[in-house]
């Protein structure tokens, strides 16, 4: 399988997250490695991908290359249907995003995501260790859309036994029907991408269960880099390394510049 | 505390007694500022992240200096760092007491240190909702509602750190949030074109800038074209926001840079970063120095938003624009 290309951690993320997006569906997109990913798998094996952003573009080609905000111009120019963050959420609602792709600084077991602080909540609330930016529309999307996709860089500081804020809910305790009883729609976290590997989440449990690992990786050191126990699939999978025809569209032309993807130094 | 802007009876009766009329509504943004924006008054920040963000208003808002205000927002950058860097030199002449927002970052520029200098402090009182949340308390205060129903936030840690109302729903008997209508004071908003009357045009994302407008008991436009009326009203369905929500337009070409407005202009990041730079020795625990001559060079100095872009070099304004034409090309 390998072609023998070298990759960063970003970039086997990114080939990672356009491979379990499917083609001909709609995928609302977050801002960051999940637009590179979008890319990527909108030029490889799903050409029939329809992008939604939430600030309000419906199906753009983004022939002009990489929006660096999910509100950039390049995501309207061409777009089938325009209009402002409403009208994204409200379809989302309504049932017409059948992915999610979202990132966090901080998740679970249970693929609850936290983008909003570090510290303590809610005795820290209103004077944080970190501030961080805050939901956006991730808390929408892990709310609404049918099934998500997350993107965590692995660490043990940030795959966390108890998270400081849950911004963006996923399968909550894991108890059964957790999301409906809480009102939630869509089935939640469906996979989650790490710089180490690929998570499902158990169908019972609703744990995170490790189903793939990247070159270089065991199981165990994957574990040792995760401060909750993971389940491991019966059959875990070796992920193929990038192609170099990967790399290179990653490279030369979907982020030529770096914005998302850093270049390795 | 249920209203921090006015409540929906409040927000109602702002309207009625409003002079709704078709008038000419051109002044100077300076004029628009001590007109109609007062200390402790809730404001509605248009645009989306550094998209269409009401920069140059925000610029005149610090140099009159206001006290206690409340920010509202779904996501900001620059406007909200406007605004922050001037509380983080002189509380005394600028402050901001809360803000309602979903997100306050850069995306692919980074975080705000302007931010996390205020939240990190404690200076700030923060309520946390999600970008729908904010639209659709937008969209509430602009439907005359007291609060919409919503399918978020119902779960984690958001519906704790705000106001939602968590029920169950009378007819599914399943739970779901009720967010309040949000009904600022004044919306600040930039959009693409404008007649002198208030019809406004907006292209690329509407962001959440007709809801903000038509909730706010008054409106603050800048326009990056002011057009004749006929020219708008020979498209009424491109009219985004309508003129009775509008109070004043003012013409500010670059009006949201060096952020990015569609058609116009993209994003000038080496800028974005360099006013990052300036605020963020502050942020780590350093001097006010680099951020107070940041200030001074590009706000407190100058006297209109005009001076400011004239600190840019014509070939910077000029590849911003080149880049913003490529991103949607059309014949001119």
């Amino acid at each position: 399988m390998t072609d023998g290309a070298t990759y960063t951690a970003q970039e086997i993320i990114v080939v990672a997250g356009s491979k379990i997006i499917e083609d001909k569906k709609i995928v609302f997109v977050g801002t960051g490695l999940p637009m590179v990913a979008t890319l990527l798998a909108k030029r490889t094996h799903a050409p029939g991908l329809i992008p939604v952003f939430e600030a309000g573009a419906m199906g753009p080609p983004l022939n002009a290359g990489l929006p660096i905000s999910v509100g950039d111009s390049k995501t309207f120019t061409d777009a089938s249907y325009v209009k402002g963050l409403n009208a994204a959420f409200e379809m989302t609602q309504r049932g017409y995003a059948d992915f999610g792709f979202i990132g966090g600084a901080e998740v679970d077991m249970f693929g609850n995501l936290n983008s909003t602080m570090i510290g303590d909540y809610p005795g820290g609330y209103q004077k944080p260790a970190v501030r961080l930016p805050g939901s956006g529309g991730a808390s929408d999307m892990a709310a609404s859309c049918e099934r998500t996709i997350l993107i965590v860089p692995h660490d043990k500081r940030k795959f966390k036994e108890k998270l400081s804020y849950v911004t963006s809910p996923g399968h909550l305790d894991g108890t059964p029907n957790a999301r409906y009883n809480t009102g939630l729609q869509g089935k939640g976290p469906y996979r989650l991408i790490s710089t180490k590997g690929i998570f499902d989440f158990e169908e019972k449990t609703k744990r995170m269960r490790l189903i793939s690992v990247f070159p270089g990786e065991t199981v165990e050191s994957i574990q040792a880099a995760t401060g909750f126990e993971l389940l491991v699939a019966a059959d875990v999978k070796l992920f193929a390394p990038p192609t170099r025809e990967e790399i290179r569209l990653i490279r030369e032309e979907i982020d030529p510049n770096g914005v998302f993807v850093k270049k390795s130094s | 505390m249920v209203w921090t802007g006015l409540s929906p009876d409040a927000a109602r009766e702002a309207l009625v007694n409003k002079d709704k009329s078709m008038r000419d509504k051109r002044m100077a943004l300076k004029e628009a500022v001590a007109l109609f924006i007062k200390d402790g008054d809730n404001i509605g920040i248009g645009g989306f992240v550094n998209i269409r963000q009401p920069v140059a208003i925000t610029h005149e808002m610090v140099r009159h200096g206001f006290k206690n205000l409340t920010l509202s927002f779904q996501s900001a950058g620059l406007a909200g760092d406007y605004l922050a860097g001037a509380m983080m030199l002189d509380e005394s002449r600028f402050s901001i007491k809360r803000i309602e927002l979903a997100y306050w970052a850069h995306e692919s520029f980074g975080l705000s240190p302007m931010f996390r200098y205020l939240a990190e402090r404690g200076k700030i009182e923060m309520e946390d909702w999600s970008n729908y949340n904010m639209s659709a308390r937008f969209k509430a205060g602009a439907m005359g509602l007291p609060f919409l129903p919503t399918r978020s936030p119902l779960a984690g840690d958001v519906p704790s750190s705000n106001r939602t109302k968590i029920i169950i729903c009378p007819f599914t008997r399943r739970k779901i949030a009720l967010v309040p209508a949000s009904n600022p004071n004044v919306a600040i908003i930039h959009v693409t074109a404008a007649d002198k009357y208030g019809n406004c045009i907006i292209r690329g994302t509407d962001a959440t800038c007709p809801e903000i407008a038509m909730a706010s008991a008054h409106t603050i436009v800048t326009c990056e074209q002011l057009v004749d009326h006929e020219v708008i009203a020979s498209h009424p369905k491109d009219v985004g926001i309508p003129f009775p929500a509008v109070d004043a337009v003012i013409h500010v070409p670059f009006g949201a840079y060096p952020g990015a407005c569609r058609r116009h202009y993209y994003f000038n990041g080496d800028h974005i970063r360099r006013f990052h730079a300036a605020a963020a020795p502050m942020q780590k625990g350093g001097a006010s120095g680099a951020l107070k001559a940041y200030y001074d060079e590009y706000i407190y100095s100058i006297d209109t938003f005009g001076d400011f872009i004239k600190k840019f070099p014509a070939d910077k304004l000029m590849a911003d624009q080149a880049a913003e034409s490529y991103n949607c090309q059309r014949p001119a």
